[in-house]
């Protein structure tokens, strides 16, 4: 019965980060305003970021994957393999965090600028402009 | 709202296939009890005395992994926080000359009327140390805790963020962080990652055959004489050869990276107008 549960929980989280990534890929791609595609597109990274912690997840462990000693005998290195969870996960999701930062930040930067010249951040305005 | 058929059907799509896609198994074997033979590897050598010649010197798995195993996959993603950040200042090329005439307003105004409330400015200094000082711990004790240059990098983003909204931009000028220097310890910083990363290449040059970008500990495989290696630790304290110092040089260029496009997003939007004349 706990097993049945456990899997419907985990399909569960599955579907609710497809669906708010569907949101953010229908936000990038029909929201007419510049900012909310922005906005929208951060909520895609940090979804895909979700799914990728998600993924690295192991069933029973708790254990960040830090050894808690600089001198460890194999004994302590085999429990900690066996404890751990996987940290190749964390690992991308470290880098993507702050570069998917420095992308918003240069998206915010030209959302800015374009609205100076323009007045506008309706693409569709925007699009008409000439020069 | 007005339904768009593509874009609704496009979404459809997507969703169809990522269920389609989970449903068949693209996650692997998860939730799952054993370790993917990769992450059994990392784990296995990132400290492991005993088998020195895949060892990284960190407890720190993440970390060992992002600045050793696949350290150059990092610093190609610097590159991209590199052109990011370039980008965005040179968008922002009007700040230089909307800077003098914003300095030029603001000298005969009173000091004393800036920022918010006096309890909002005093809890903000007592934060901003704080901050400041969880960041620099975290830089520093990246290769032995969690956390490292990236995060410390991005905790340090939140300071001068607090500060321009409590105080204005004029306390950053005062503690130094100007527009010009966080450029100048950006630029510093990521000259020190190529640097560090480009050591054992001159090691080659000396005679010591078989080294190669980002290389953190000697590798006994090489060919002789073998390159030594960075020191892994200075008497009691742990240094995990280039880790510490690839930390310590990222912490430096996220967070004046940062602090650079806080400096810039709170220039006064008039001036920028006046300048350009719209």
């Amino acid at each position: 019965m706990m097993e049945i549960i456990d899997y419907a929980l985990w399909l569960y989280m599955y579907s609710v980060l497809v669906a708010i990534a569907a949101v953010a890929i229908y936000g990038v791609v029909a929201r007419p305003n510049i900012l909310k595609k922005i906005i929208a597109l951060t909520i895609l990274g940090d979804t895909a970021n979700t799914f990728i912690i998600f993924i690295g997840y192991r069933l029973g462990s708790t254990t960040p994957p830090i050894i808690t000693t600089l001198t460890p005998t194999p004994e302590q290195i085999s429990a900690f393999v066996a404890a751990s969870v996987d940290p190749v996960p964390q690992c991308l999701v470290i880098t993507a965090i702050v570069i998917n930062m420095a992308v918003t930040a240069l998206l915010i930067f030209l959302a800015i600028q374009a609205y100076r010249l323009y007045r506008t951040l309706h693409v569709k305005n925007l699009a008409r402009l000439r020069g | 709202m007005k339904v768009k058929p593509v874009a609704s059907v496009s979404v459809l799509i997507i969703l169809a296939a990522a269920v389609l896609a989970i449903a068949l198994g693209a996650t692997g074997y998860t939730p799952s009890l054993e370790l993917r033979p990769l992450a059994e590897f990392y784990l296995k050598h990132c400290l492991n005395p005993f088998k020195k010649e895949y060892w990284a010197a960190s407890p720190e798995a993440v970390t060992s992994m992002l600045w050793d195993y696949r350290g150059l996959d990092t610093v190609y993603e610097t590159t991209v926080f590199f052109l990011a950040i370039i980008g965005s200042v040179a968008v922002f090329r009007f700040a230089e000359a909307a800077l003098t005439s914003y300095k030029e307003a603001e000298k005969g105004k009173p000091k004393a009327e800036e920022g918010l409330s006096l309890i909002v400015r005093v809890i903000t200094r007592i934060v901003f140390v704080l901050i400041v000082a969880l960041s620099a711990a975290i830089a520093l004790h990246g290769h032995l805790t969690p956390g490292g240059g990236f995060q410390a990098g991005s905790i340090f983003a939140v300071a001068p963020l607090l500060a321009i909204a409590a105080f204005s931009r004029r306390f950053l000028e005062e503690l130094g962080l100007t527009k010009n220097k966080c450029l100048a310890i950006r630029t510093t910083g990521l000259l020190a990652i190529a640097l560090i990363a480009l050591i054992p290449l001159a090691f080659v040059l000396m005679g010591f055959a078989g080294s190669f970008i980002i290389q953190n500990q000697p590798k006994p495989w090489a060919l002789h004489p073998v390159f030594p290696g960075f020191p892994v630790n200075l008497g009691p304290i742990w240094l995990a050869g280039t880790l510490i110092l690839f930390n310590i040089a990222e912490y430096l260029t996220v967070a004046s990276g940062f602090t650079l496009l806080f400096i810039l997003l709170a220039l006064p939007e008039e001036f920028f107008r006046r300048l350009m004349g719209k």
